[in-house]
């Protein structure tokens, strides 16, 4: 019994030293890098002229939104870089300015982008905001807890454009590049 | 954390050593007691054998037919996410697998009955069968993501996994029915140690031209996986308990299920045999420690929308949290504790095979007319033919032709080579050894052996090796 578990154990090794390989680093696994870029709409905001056209004051509306999404600890944890694409319709009779205010989740300032678009007809404004790398830090967006709407009226509040269903509308995406690994 | 675990035990079960599901060396290799494993309608001619247990009969395979491990791990100075993106990112698809069995006999028997000539065997082993086809569209979001991808649909359906480790208690019987025909069947009762299955997907995610805002992102998903066993066994991890809890499961404590193997072989002259068997007819019933998940719904959202005209009411609520729970109501993810029944993979071999050359043996053992019942036939030195295996997986069966050619020399020792193709290779060459020292009976098989020349760069490789004690009565 004992002879023939040498013989098995010959065998194999027989086996495994003809068998060859070509070198094998497996250490590379460490420098893998999964590094998706995922991309979905952020938020959307129509106001209409009707409703410009009752404020008296200068500015508008004003609201602040709750936005955790970018508080996130999948997100800030695994972000790497990104773009947030606006796109800004006025088909109002009037010019208008569209303030985005980026606040922590003490009301602290972070970040501001300000959009002034004048009277219908106007052209799509479109405005892409980098983040990350060259771009604006990310830890304007990684501390975001609230994002504040201003706007303002820059013409009259009793004229009527005569595009039907007249607004003021922002659009947003995003695109971030997130590590997996 | 403890979902990290379970997926850190189900990749260590896929991962670990995995039994070749195509046996074809073994197959019809008269001569191995084992091979009653695969036929249990095979011609026998022991007395009795008794496999000396844990090492009757060990067997392992792993394959992956669209990619090698040198494909992605040789040194060959290139940048390992270049090669991932080109040779499995960019050049899967879900009909590409990742396959590994294994298979560890705990004992192995049989005996002669004096009295009606048939042949009972009986034994015990552990099995772990695990398969994955490449979840293409689930790999690109990984590796690139949604960006820039509008109105491409990615299937969620691409998810399709299984794998499982059983222990398997087995009782045979074979017979020879008459000179031409014999049959055989094995009932099973199969102890489920662990199990998890994710085959039944379906759903999209997709980015389309938003009605409102820039982009409509929608997902639309029918996903489940269902798990039984792997929470015990993540528990036992923790508790440094594994070994008993593995023995627990094993000896009938964990899932149960039945199964039947049946096969026959069938001689159509003196020297040309046909035979036939389906393994495996068998199912499990999952019930304790079951843990299922599942995302079942569809939802589409273009972010937080505020058309202030609207909702100039209700300017104040919380349009994320409510934007999060929309989404949550409309597509679900829940976990379920409820019982859940798999079938085994059923595995089909036939083969036919003519026998040339001269008889083994002296003259006067030789019955070369095989003429009455109980008659053994008669071995000849050379036989050669073909084998047909087939197995069924989650996207259909899977087949595999082989040629074979055997020789024996004296009862010593035999031979037996073959030639496979299949979706892993097509320049399979096998080679079995079986070694016949009196009584003690010693075999090693060796599948893909072209590979291995370097190894790495193979889709598939495997192995199986055993030690009996055989005894054929006085009559040999």
């Amino acid at each position: 019994m004992k002879a023939l578990l040498k013989v098995k154990i010959v065998i194999l090794g027989i086996g495994l030293l003809v068998s060859c390989s070509e070198k094998q680093d497996f250490t590379q696994f460490d420098d893998l890098s999964i590094t998706p870029t995922l991309e979905t709409s952020i938020f959307f905001v129509k106001v209409q002229e009707s409703l410009i056209n009752r404020a008296v004051n200068l500015n508008f509306f004003t609201q602040d939104f709750n936005f955790d999404a970018f508080e996130a600890d999948f997100f800030a944890d695994r972000v790497l870089e990104g773009t947030i694409s606006y796109e800004l319709q006025n088909t109002t009779s009037k010019p208008i300015q569209i303030e985005l205010q980026f606040l922590d989740g003490n009301d602290f300032l972070l970040d501001t982008e300000i959009f002034i678009m004048d009277a219908a007809p106007t052209a799509l404004l479109t405005r892409e905001v980098a983040y990350g790398n060259s771009g604006e830090s990310l830890d304007f967006l990684r501390n975001t807890s609230k994002v504040r709407l201003n706007a303002s009226n820059f013409g009259d509040n009793s004229s009527v454009s005569g595009i039907s269903g007249a607004a003021v509308e922002l659009r947003s995406s995003a695109q971030f590049m997130l590590r997996l690994k | 954390m403890r979902i990290a675990h379970c997926v850190f035990l189900i990749l260590l079960l896929h991962g670990t050593v995995l039994v070749a599901q195509n046996k074809q060396v073994l197959y019809d290799f008269t001569d191995i007691p084992q091979a009653l494993m695969v036929n249990p309608g095979m011609e026998t001619d022991f007395q009795w054998f008794a496999g000396v247990p844990f090492v009757s009969g060990i067997s392992g395979h792993a394959g992956s037919n669209g990619v090698s491990v040198n494909d992605i791990f040789a040194a060959d100075g290139l940048d390992i996410n270049d090669k991932v993106r080109e040779r499995l990112v960019g050049a899967l698809t879900t009909r590409d697998e990742f396959s590994a069995t294994a298979r560890i006999e705990l004992f192995n028997g049989g005996f002669r009955s004096a009295f009606s000539n048939i042949f009972y065997s009986f034994g015990a082993y552990v099995e772990l069968d695990n398969i994955t086809y490449w979840p293409q569209d689930y790999a690109f979001l990984a590796f690139e993501g949604n960006a820039g991808q509008l109105n491409r649909s990615f299937d969620l359906g691409d998810l399709k996994t299984r794998g499982s480790m059983v222990a398997v208690y087995h009782f045979g019987a074979n017979k020879k029915m008459n000179k031409n025909l014999t049959l055989g069947a094995r009932a099973k009762v199969y102890s489920g140690i662990a199990d998890y299955n994710s085959t039944n997907n379906s759903g999209l995610l997709v980015n389309t031209e938003g009605e409102n805002n820039i982009l409509s992102t929608t997902i639309d998903a029918d996903l489940k996986l269902r798990t039984s066993g792997v929470q015990a066994l993540d528990d036992a991890v923790e508790d440094d308990a594994l070994p008993g809890t593995l023995l627990k499961r094993g000896l009938l404590g964990g899932d149960l299920g039945l199964g039947l193997d049946l096969g026959f072989t069938y001689r159509l002259g003196d020297r040309t045999v046909l035979t036939g068997s389906l393994l495996d007819v068998g199912l499990m019933y999952h019930s304790g420690d079951i843990e299922s998940y599942s995302l079942n719904g569809s939802a589409s959202a273009e972010g937080i929308e505020i058309n202030v005209l609207e909702e100039l009411a209700d300017l104040n609520r919380d349009f994320w949290q409510h934007l999060v729970d929309e989404i949550e109501e409309s597509l679900p993810f829940e976990t379920t504790n409820s019982g859940y029944v798999t079938f085994r993979p059923i595995r089909l071999n036939a083969s036919v095979r003519h026998d040339f050359g001269k008889t083994i043996g002296p003259e006067k053992d030789c019955d070369c007319r095989v003429s009455k019942v109980n008659q053994r036939p008669p071995k000849y030195a050379n036989a050669i033919g073909a084998h047909l295996f087939a197995i069924q997986r989650p996207r259909g069966p899977q087949p595999a032709l082989t040629g074979f050619y055997q020789r024996r020399f004296g009862h010593f020792l035999a031979l037996k080579a073959t030639y496979t193709i299949d979706r892993f290779s097509a320049s399979n060459v096998g080679l079995g050894i079986n070694v016949q020292a009196g009584p003690v009976n010693l075999y090693v098989i060796g599948d893909n052996l072209l590979s291995y020349q370097n190894i790495a760069a193979s889709n598939y490789a495997s192995f199986q090796l055993g030690l009996n004690i055989i005894s054929w009565g006085r009559k040999r």
